[in-house]
């Protein structure tokens, strides 16, 4: 009895300390995955590169964030922020705090998505074909492109305001933080340094993404990356780049404007899905269980409406013009009906758009890529119902394409390259160069990395 | 009529002196009995003395005697570590006596960690309560029985709601990320505190457990006490004892108790005339006209023209306060034999609270066995088994919530006459819910009918096996394999009739289910030798390990067919499902050593290494070490011939405990799958890894004085203390720049520092008996480094680097301008560190714009001083306690105020009395701004909302009667107690709330702010005054 017993304690003490080494302290999480687990697989890659879609579907991203401010803080006195949001506010009256919680939450996401594109493009060789990772590749670096050209023109001096290659802009990361070291706290790179990365990954973005991208028609292709280039050198004043862009995309016949203007914002019913249509190049999806159109939440009259639409803005379109038909009034307060569909899908890249860069781009140089300006400006002016132009005139051009992009998120890039001036709401001139016109780096930022340099005016 | 009572009672005592000298002449002289205690079974070696004489006997190993004494003899029974009781003979020939152990008495077993100690040899600073502080308490849990009765131990039932979490705090908050409730042990296995509620408001775990099995509760206050749990100790701990079996005749006890309760307090609020009179104003100094006056008025009543007829005053407190109801039934069983011994234990308890729809009822059992394998060996088995049903209410921030029915008005009828239904039920013809009347959703349509119903059944198993074997005298072996299961579900049903509040769902279900196991395994080795009689040492030895795997699954769903269909599997919509597992282990080795030496001076060591699965690879081991020194200056010979001082003995303690109260993988870097696109699949990084992250540490400091002055008659204790805890882990903010915006670091510190005092008088002893004990402790806290930044939680609270945590930072109220009836704030001073606040600075005036005035500190929410008072009287068989608590200095954030104590300013709400005083003209001086509705006019968060909620309250009373032995005898029975008794009788307070206890459910639970939201009442339900009698029976 007493030699069992004995052996019995014995057992019973090793068993609770010899064998119970390190191994049982080491557990595994199951809601979440390690991260050196996560990316193993050609799949598993795939899937983090998803996980970068849902990242610039974001609210804070193409969910409607860096439209809606773009065009608030570059507004000429043509909308008004009605709302209660005091961030929104601050950038409609173009005066920032450098606490603004719209400028803090876009900057905060885009390098999330950046740090997701950084994962997927670190594992590429996980991919089992070179087509696949040709395609992922190219996908990855589209988005992280879209970010940086997103971020270099809100949180810095336009390209053409003194000198790109001193001025500063945003930091540029380029790898997946695993760690956060020393390291973490980067420098803002200049100017010249981010549209060199952005125009490098798009360039090679459109050499390796597919004409059709495989697992489903909304993903982006070839054609998404061209209009995106397009977007960069119009913007640089590199009109013979962005017109052969915007060609390449034009000259492909894979997409055609929709025959109503109405019809690529509205399927009809309030509480409905707006699919693609085939003027579309590229939109970010919403369902019901994904996503959330922004823009739906503050231009729509059945949501917050937000946004009132001033005469200034609707006196611009002619009787005929059918984009002029797109608003309601009610109550005092004019709405714009581009956003109405609560599940609407957001149409960041329209075949318009294309057509407008390069009758802009071919007009300013005197060349006559792929057609005559007046061609193509006639072509979206007939969609819209409007007589066609016999004359083209440069302010003509500006003016298509400053109704027919109408709150699709484009006028603080305009108002910056073709140097217009604007007002505040107190009716103070604001000029393209203002230091007004630039987010302020988020404090939090400043706060936790003294090596970022606060943008002018708000330290 | 004074003097006819004089009378009679001068003719009772006449005929009971008559009745007692004629019975004891007629006894012989011969009289035996048992001596038993209170707390145990037989007290052998009991004294039992004939006063005046030399005349005594000791008791048998069974706690009988013989004795032969004097006609008319008094007897003195004493033992060890009780009281002692002076008994008249009379005409007794069989005196049974069973003595109250003692609170102070040196030899008193004290529970440690992983072993025992006496009083005298103690060098920690602890505090040991008993079965009799907790037992039928018309409570549901023994934290709550025990409030006010530690120094340093603040306990605070956030609400009274019942079953919601209860805040333990152990000389302060030692964390602001983390737990800070103390680590419970029961019978040696560490138990499932967390709360699992799937609403945002905390339940309570500890609720399984019977208060009636308590045998002891010993809490741990210093290192020197609670090292020995290390990675776990920083806030305490709670070890809690069972009831074992004594050998012995087998014992029954019956228990059964009933009562009432009801609300502390009301508040009071505009009856209909004062409304209408209060609103109309408001509206007018709007602007709004007579028509639209009336109109407003007509539609709040239901469609009725409101004018001097007006009949409708409707309380609507009284429609949501109930008389509540308690009962509990309790019967247990113990006995045995030199070699088994048990204790067996059923409970019924159920309670309906003071708000309607709000119950709990409690079935739970245990059965603790001890055998004696062999003469060295012990086995034994200790299982408490179960079921808790709580019917619970909505958070207070609800509309639904039956509070928030306060904010009707009181010109609203319940019964609406047009429809002859509750008002604001579902509109005949539509089938829709009435969107306009009342003017919000009316709580009392989800609680007639059980139209809204959220339930949630607990059914616990908490169970450990030992064997215990002496290797050689003095030393043993003892091996523990303790389980903890706890199975919750969690069913809601919302009806059709609450879809103005709960959305067109026709029908809206929810259900949860949470499994929740962990096993621990301790093996520990004691030892006890004393040599040469001077040298007394002790050690133990040994290690635990333990395992936690917690999973949940819950699925939700609306579109019933009726609602008679409340079960998932009758939704036609599945609107959302979610599981999760969550799992973590604990790898440790403990050791103590104590050495007395001549019981004079006193050593104590140790130490606890933890591993621990939730700190990061490179710190996977925490070591805890503690020691301590006492001396015992009473056993010196210089202070041995005098009887003044019966104890004297400072001891000193420091050691270092820690934190892991936090959440598993925190030090991981992670990816979510949840990133999914429009049904495709996707994942992204979550989480950046800190393979840093270790637990947070505590070093305390702590020094303490013990006292006896005559013979213990007074006994007395203070300790003073400094917690300062380092590596505070907090959401530390990052640069985003990396994709991610924070990370779980170690970086903050914190300090709690105090003082601690309890004191013991036996006032009288003897026939009456009367004993009063006082605590009393005041802690400081105080947050020390927080990386500069403040962690902001809701309303005014936030986590303040120089503050202690939780402090109100909001504008200053100024009062109202006497010219205009506007609200002012002090404009103050920005604050030059930087921090974003402000600091007080009477010069720069004041403003009426309260966005100009700057945040300064209005309010700490932390008491200075807690205490309790407890006297203890007892007469023949007649006992009385009465336990006063007192929480002094600290401040309540009304957050409801906002809108029920703004003058209408903030809509149409019903109004506190006191808005009554608003401003109406130039000149007058009020601190109620003027009305003036929707305007906003003072009802921003400031100052004016920051109330002083000090309260002292007569938290339990009493009384009791212990039948007379023969008397019970002639029944067969051993003993029959009938009691009475109160809780929460009478409140003291200033405030004007409900109840100053408070903290609002939904906002203590925030896992990144509940340690910060303190003191914040929002429609919140009161403590219950409880009134039960009862009845024990022993036989």
């Amino acid at each position: 009895m007493k030699k069992i017993v004995y052996t019995l304690a014995t057992a019973l003490f090793l068993a609770g300390s010899l064998t119970s080494c390190d191994k049982k302290l080491d557990i595994d999480p199951v809601n979440s995955v390690r991260d050196e687990l996560a990316l193993r697989t050609s799949s598993d890659v795939e899937a983090a590169l998803v996980g970068c879609y849902t990242g610039i579907q974001n609210a804070e991203a193409y969910g409607g964030y860096i439209q809606l401010m773009s065009d608030l803080l570059a507004d000429d006195g043509e909308v008004t922020f009605v709302g209660t949001f005091i961030p929104p506010n601050q950038i409609n009256r173009k005066s920032m705090l450098k606490d603004n919680g719209f400028a803090q939450a876009i900057w905060v996401n885009a390098y999330n998505v950046i740090n997701r594109t950084n994962n997927v493009l670190a594992n590429i060789d996980k991919l089992d074909t070179p087509a696949k990772r040709a395609r992922v590749e190219g996908e990855a670096k589209f988005i992280r492109a879209s970010m940086y050209f997103e971020l270099v023109r809100l949180y810095a001096k336009d390209w053409g305001d003194g000198s790109p290659a001193s001025n500063l802009g945003v930091p540029l990361v380029l790898t997946p933080t695993r760690v956060l070291d020393a390291a973490s706290q980067v420098r803002r790179n200049t100017v010249t340094e981010v549209y060199a990365q952005v125009i490098a990954d798009l360039t090679d973005a459109e050499a390796k993404m597919p004409v059709n991208s495989p697992a489903a028609s909304f993903f982006a292709n070839k054609y998404a990356a061209a209009t995106m280039l397009a977007r960069v050198y119009l913007q640089q004043g590199r009109f013979a780049d962005a017109g052969s862009a915007a060609n390449r995309v034009i000259s492909v016949n894979k997409y055609t404007l929709n025959p109503s203007y109405a019809d690529e914002f509205f399927s009809g019913s309030a509480a409905g899905l707006l699919p693609n249509s085939p003027e579309d190049i590229f939109a970010i999806q919403i369902s019901a269980q994904s996503g959330r159109n922004e823009l739906n939440t503050f231009y729509s009259i059945d949501r917050r409406g937000d946004i009132s639409i001033e005469d200034k803005h609707t006196d611009l379109y002619g009787p005929t013009d059918e984009r002029g038909d797109l608003f309601t009034t009610s109550s005092g307060q004019t709405y714009s009906n581009k956003y109405d569909d609560l599940y609407g899908n957001i149409k960041l890249m329209r075949l318009a758009e294309m057509y407008l860069i390069r009758a802009e781009a071919n007009f300013r140089n005197g060349t006559l890529l792929g057609a005559t300006p007046l061609v193509d400006i006639n072509r979206v002016r007939t969609r819209a119902g409007l007589a066609p132009l016999a004359v083209l005139t440069l302010p003509a051009i500006l003016r298509e394409r400053k109704l027919e992009l109408a709150f699709e998120g484009f006028r603080l890039g305009d108002v910056k390259r073709n140097r217009e001036t604007i007002a505040d709401p107190a009716g103070v001139a604001v000029p393209w160069n203002s230091r007004r016109l630039v987010f302020p780096i988020p404090l939090r930022e400043i706060n936790v990395n003294p090596n970022l340099v606060q943008n002018e005016g708000y330290n | 009529m004074k003097q006819k009572i004089f009378t009679h009672i001068r003719m009772l005592l006449l005929f009971a002196v008559c009745f007692y000298s004629v019975s004891a002449w007629a006894q012989t002289n011969a009289i035996s009995g048992r001596v038993t205690g209170s707390d145990s079974g037989a007290l052998p070696g009991a004294t039992i003395l004939e006063r005046g004489t030399s005349n005594g006997v000791s008791t048998n190993a069974d706690g009988a005697f013989v004795l032969s004494v004097q006609p008319g003899a008094t007897l003195v029974i004493s033992s060890v570590g009780y009281t002692a009781q002076t008994i008249t003979v009379g005409s007794q020939s069989v005196i049974n006596v069973t003595l109250a152990a003692a609170a102070t008495q040196l030899n008193e077993a004290i529970v440690v960690g992983y072993g025992t100690s006496t009083k005298a040899d103690l060098t920690g600073s602890v505090v040991q309560l008993t079965s009799k502080d907790v037992a039928n308490a018309p409570v549901q849990t023994f934290e709550q029985a025990i409030q006010g009765r530690a120094a340093g131990v603040v306990i605070e039932s956030g609400s009274g709601k019942l079953g919601q979490g209860i805040k333990v705090r152990v000389r302060g908050t030692a964390s602001v990320s983390g737990d800070t409730q103390p680590l419970y042990v029961v019978d040696n296995i560490p138990i499932v505190t967390d709360n699992l509620s799937s609403t945002g408001a905390p339940t309570n775990p500890i609720a399984d457990i019977n208060p009636n099995d308590i045998e002891s509760i010993t809490i741990l206050k210093d290192a020197a006490a609670s090292a020995i749990y290390g990675s776990r100790a920083s806030n305490g701990v709670v070890l809690i004892t069972t009831k074992r079996g004594k050998s012995g005749a087998t014992r029954f006890n019956l228990g059964y108790q009933t009562g009432t309760s009801q609300a502390t307090r009301r508040r009071e609020f505009l009856n209909s005339k004062e409304y209408v009179e209060l609103l109309t104003e408001a509206l007018k100094n709007a602007g709004r006209s007579d028509v639209s006056n009336a109109n407003r008025l007509r539609n709040y009543a239901a469609g009725v023209t409101v004018d001097g007829n007006y009949a409708v005053d409707t309380d609507w407190q009284d429609q949501v306060f109930r008389k509540g109801s308690f009962s509990q039934y309790d019967l247990n069983t113990s006995g045995g034999t030199d070699k088994t011994k048990y204790y067996l234990s059923g409970q019924y308890s159920t309670q309906e609270g003071i708000l309607v729809g709000n119950k709990l009822q409690r079935i739970a059992s245990r059965l603790n066995v001890d055998h004696k394998a062999t003469d060295k060996m012990t086995l034994g088995i200790n299982i408490g088994l179960s079921r808790t049903r709580n019917d619970r209410l909505p958070n207070d921030n609800a509309f639904s919530t039956p509070l928030q029915a306060v904010a009707l008005a009181p010109i609203t009828p319940v019964i609406d006459p047009r429809t002859g239904l509750t008002s604001g039920a579902l509109d005949l013809n539509t089938g829709n819910p009435n969107n306009n009347f009342p003017f919000y959703y009316n709580p009392l349509l989800g609680v007639q009918n059980n139209a809204a119903t959220y339930a949630t059944f607990v059914y616990r198993t908490l169970g450990n096996v030992f064997a215990q074997y002496e290797i050689i005298p003095g030393l043993s072996f003892r091996s523990e394999l303790g389980l903890d299961i706890l199975n919750q579900d969690e069913d809601q049903y919302l009806a059709r009739v609450t879809s103005r509040n709960s959305g067109p769902t026709n029908g809206f279900a929810f259900s949860a289910h949470t499994t929740s196991g962990r096993y621990i395994t301790n093996n520990f080795l004691s030892y006890r030798k004393v040599l040469a009689e001077l040298h007394t040492v002790e050690a133990t030895l040994g290690t635990s390990y333990e395992e936690r795997k917690q999973n949940y699954t819950s699925v939700e769903g609306s579109q019933f067919a009726s609602d008679a269909y409340r079960k998932l599997g009758s939704a036609a919509v599945y609107s959302a499902g979610n599981s999760e597992l969550t799992r973590s282990s604990l790898l440790s080795y403990f050791g103590r050593l104590n050495y007395s030496f001549a019981s004079k001076y006193l050593l104590g060591l140790s130490a606890r290494i933890d591993g621990s699965s939730r700190f990061g690879t490179n710190k996977q081991y925490g070591f805890f070490p503690a020691a301590s020194l006492g001396w015992v200056v009473t056993e010196e010979s210089f202070l041995k011939n005098q009887t003044v001082l019966s104890l004297l003995k400072p001891r000193i303690s420091i050691g270092r405990t820690g934190n892991q109260g936090f959440s598993d993988f925190a030090s991981l870097g992670l990816f979510t799958g949840t990133s999914g696109y429009v049904g495709i699949p996707g994942q992204r990084p979550l989480q950046v890894a800190n393979p840093d992250l270790k637990w947070e540490t505590t070093t305390q400091a702590d020094a303490g004085l013990e006292m006896g002055f005559f013979d213990n008659r007074i006994s007395a204790e203070v300790d003073v203390y400094q917690k300062l805890t380092t590596d505070l882990a907090l959401n530390a903010t990052v640069p985003a720049t990396s994709g991610f915006t924070s990370q779980f670091k170690n970086v903050g510190t914190l300090e709690n520092k105090g003082v601690e005092l309890s004191l013991t008088t036996r006032n009288f002893v003897g026939d009456f008996s009367w004993t009063t004990t006082v605590n009393a402790a005041r802690n400081a806290n105080k947050l020390t480094f927080l990386q500069g930044q403040p962690i902001l939680g809701s309303f005014v609270s936030r986590a303040q680097e120089g503050f202690p945590i939780g402090t109100f930072f909001a504008p200053e109220y100024a009062g109202v301008d006497p010219a205009n009836g506007d609200a002012l704030y002090y404009v103050n001073r920005a604050n030059e560190d930087g921090t974003g606040t402000g600091v007080s600075d009477r010069s720069k005036g004041t403003t009426n714009d309260i966005n100009a005035a700057q945040l300064v500190p209005v309010g700490d929410p932390n008491p200075r001083w807690t205490g309790g008072l407890t006297n203890t009287f007892g007469y023949k068989g007649f006992d009385l306690t009465a336990t006063f608590i007192g929480v002094f200095g600290n401040k309540i954030f009304d957050g409801g105020a906002q809108y029920y104590s703004v003058a209408f300013n903030n809509g149409p709400d019903n109004q506190t009395r006191d808005q009554l005083n608003r401003w109406r003209k130039a000149g007058d001086i009020t601190d109620v701004p003027k009305a003036d509705y929707l305007s906003g006019n003072g009802s921003g968060q400031s100052s004016r909302f920051v109330k002083d909620g000090s309260y002292g309250r007569l938290r339990t009373l009493t009384l009791g009667y212990n039948l007379p032995g023969d008397f019970v005898k002639k029944g067969y029975l051993q003993s029959v107690r009938v009691f009475a008794q109160a809780l929460n009788l009478v409140t003291f307070t200033k405030y004007k709330g409900w109840d100053p206890e408070v903290n609002t459910d939904y906002l203590s639970n925030n896992t990144t702010q509940g340690n910060i939201n303190q003191g914040i009442d929002f429609y919140t339900a009161p403590q219950p005054r409880t009134i039960t009698f009862g009845v024990n029976v022993g036989f």
